[in-house]
């Protein structure tokens, strides 16, 4: 089990999406006790894109900031940047392609866990509560989010293994996946001698890579979406955002649940309608789709920045 | 005629709602649960007849192990509503999710709107209405009772059911495996009315009848191919 959640604003995108996302996550905990996260978009920064960066558990973080900085320097300008937990985050400035970047970022234990103009992607082991000490969940507005809650069944517990992931080398990119890809062997070795790398032995991450390699070769998202769910394999719900766009996508047997509530303002998304009621309160009627379907709900792209 | 007796889920824990509602069913009054908010496991193994509505949507496995309550669910019913019943009636005015009326033995579950996947999964006796839609493998591995399903029903209707019968208004994806249809016979007809009479749905006007065909009740190597398929 693995709680997922996911909320979508029509509106002008200036909503209190963390602290509802946490709320929703809140009513899912106990499907995941393991570790929580939240991919999250926002107006984004006034200029250039955030980069959040893991740094090795096991050595000194002043050094291991100043490590992730000076790497960072030799393809990026970095505008400003702090520490939290084992986080660095990192407003850039980057002309160069996103591979040089994770390319010379991600050594010895350094990991890009995100990249985007507008989204902010934080997770942590323990529950939804601690996120609030590497970013201002609880405060953060923005148009939609998605979140997990994690119980690790295959792969072992700490912040790569944490879920949402980065669609890795795609900016403003993530997903949450609550199930079991069946054909995760098979996929990984197709993906790594494409030159994809992959960081856990968590399988969710390889439909995080799916998608990214898919987009990367022009297919759109809601084309990845209705694609994966034949080349996807096992149990899944998965949920997936881009700047713009929002969507789910569950197997065929329709293995693991899914619930929606849409009203006219709002989508929400969640494996147990609890979450969605914790947010919406009795608004709108709760609907299980069945097996085999994709959903994609897209909304006018927001100026960047356009928010302080 | 006693007083009804309010349940509020908020603040409590499923042990002490379902405790207080028993214990309202017991005094022979009736049940208002209030702010469910889709909590999970509400009204299960109420095991005597009484009237208990949730005011608001249900999470898992609502009215699971009914015998003889009437539930009525002013929401959606999340997975396996009604799950295991043995007597009684639950209406759900809303969707209901995967493996509605799961192995129900006996009793009355409406779904006034969608089913999701597996409804009437295993269902050993006992009705199953559904006023919209159903989703994929409705029926699967049925062995007694009825399920009607006003609309459409998804791919695999009635996948490896050994008896029963599933009553369909509308089109279907696909039938399951060793899944027929059969005629409606004025029996079959006199059923549907007296199930319909206090359902709170309309009777769809033309039903398509779906049964086993029987065909892998036992092996035989004949039928291989239909083996290799099911399995």
């Amino acid at each position: 089990m693995c709680g997922i959640a996911g909320l979508f604003h029509k509106g002008d995108g200036d909503e209190p999406v963390g602290a509802a996302l946490l709320r929703m996550l809140g009513a899912l905990a106990r499907r995941g006790p393991d570790s929580a996260g939240v991919a999250l978009f926002g107006a984004g920064v006034p200029r250039g894109e955030v980069c959040w960066i893991k740094i090795p558990e096991d050595a000194s973080p002043d050094e291991s900031e100043a490590i992730a900085l000076q790497r960072l320097g030799t393809v990026v300008r970095t505008v400003s940047h702090r520490r939290a937990r084992g986080l660095v985050r990192a407003v850039i400035e980057r002309a160069c392609p996103v591979a040089d970047l994770t390319g010379r970022v991600e050594r010895d234990g350094f990991e890009v866990v995100s990249l985007g103009r507008r989204l902010e992607l934080v997770k942590q082991v323990g529950d939804p509560s601690g996120l609030s000490e590497i970013l201002d969940v609880e405060g953060f507005r923005g148009s939609h989010g998605i979140g997990h809650t994690r119980l690790s069944t295959e792969s072992k517990v700490d912040l790569s293994h944490s879920q949402p992931f980065w669609a890795r080398g795609v900016p403003d990119l993530a997903t949450v996946h609550n199930g079991h890809i069946t054909n995760y062997d098979r996929l990984r070795r197709t993906y790594e001698q494409r030159g994809h790398r992959f960081f856990t032995h968590n399988d969710s991450e390889v439909i995080a890579v799916y998608i990214a390699d898919s987009m990367s070769r022009g297919r759109s998202f809601e084309e990845t979406l209705r694609a994966s769910l034949d080349d996807l394999d096992g149990s899944f719900t998965y949920l997936a955002a881009t700047a713009d766009e929002f969507g789910y996508a569950r197997d065929p047997f329709a293995l693991k649940p899914l619930i929606t509530v849409e009203t006219d303002d709002v989508v929400a998304v969640a494996n147990e309608e609890i979450a969605i009621r914790s947010v919406l309160g009795s608004a709108g009627a709760a609907h299980e789709p069945s097996g085999h379907v994709h959903r994609v709900w897209q909304r006018s792209p927001l100026r960047t920045g356009a928010a302080a | 005629m006693l007083e009804a007796i309010a349940v509020d889920c908020a603040e409590r824990t499923t042990r002490e709602i379902n405790r207080a509602i028993r214990g309202a069913v017991a005094e022979g009054r009736q049940v208002r649960v209030t702010d469910p908010g889709a909590q999970h496991n509400l009204a299960v193994a109420v095991l005597r007849a009484g009237e208990i509505v949730i005011e608001g949507s249900a999470g898992y496995y609502c009215g699971g192990m009914n015998d003889g309550a009437t539930i009525e669910i002013r929401g959606s019913a999340g997975w396996g509503v009604g799950e295991g019943m043995l007597s009684g009636r639950i209406t759900v005015h809303g969707n209901a999710g995967n493996a509605a009326a799961a192995s129900i033995r006996g009793g009355t579950v409406v779904v006034r709107g969608d089913c999701a996947a597996r409804a009437g999964v295993a269902m050993k006796g006992g009705l199953l209405l559904v006023g919209g839609d159903a989703g994929y493998m409705t029926g699967f591995m049925m062995q007694r009772g009825a399920i009607v399903i006003g609309g459409d029903a998804g791919d695999a209707l009635a996948d490896s059911m050994y008896e029963g019968v599933i009553f369909l208004g509308g089109d279907v994806a696909s039938l399951g495996n060793d899944a027929v249809f059969a005629d409606v016979t004025a029996e079959d007809e006199r059923m549907l009315a007296d199930a319909y009479a206090a359902s709170g749905l309309e009777l769809p006007r033309k039903l398509r009848k779906v049964v086993s065909g029987r065909r892998l009740w036992n092996f035989e190597r004949s039928d291989m191919a239909a083996w290799r398929e099911a399995l």
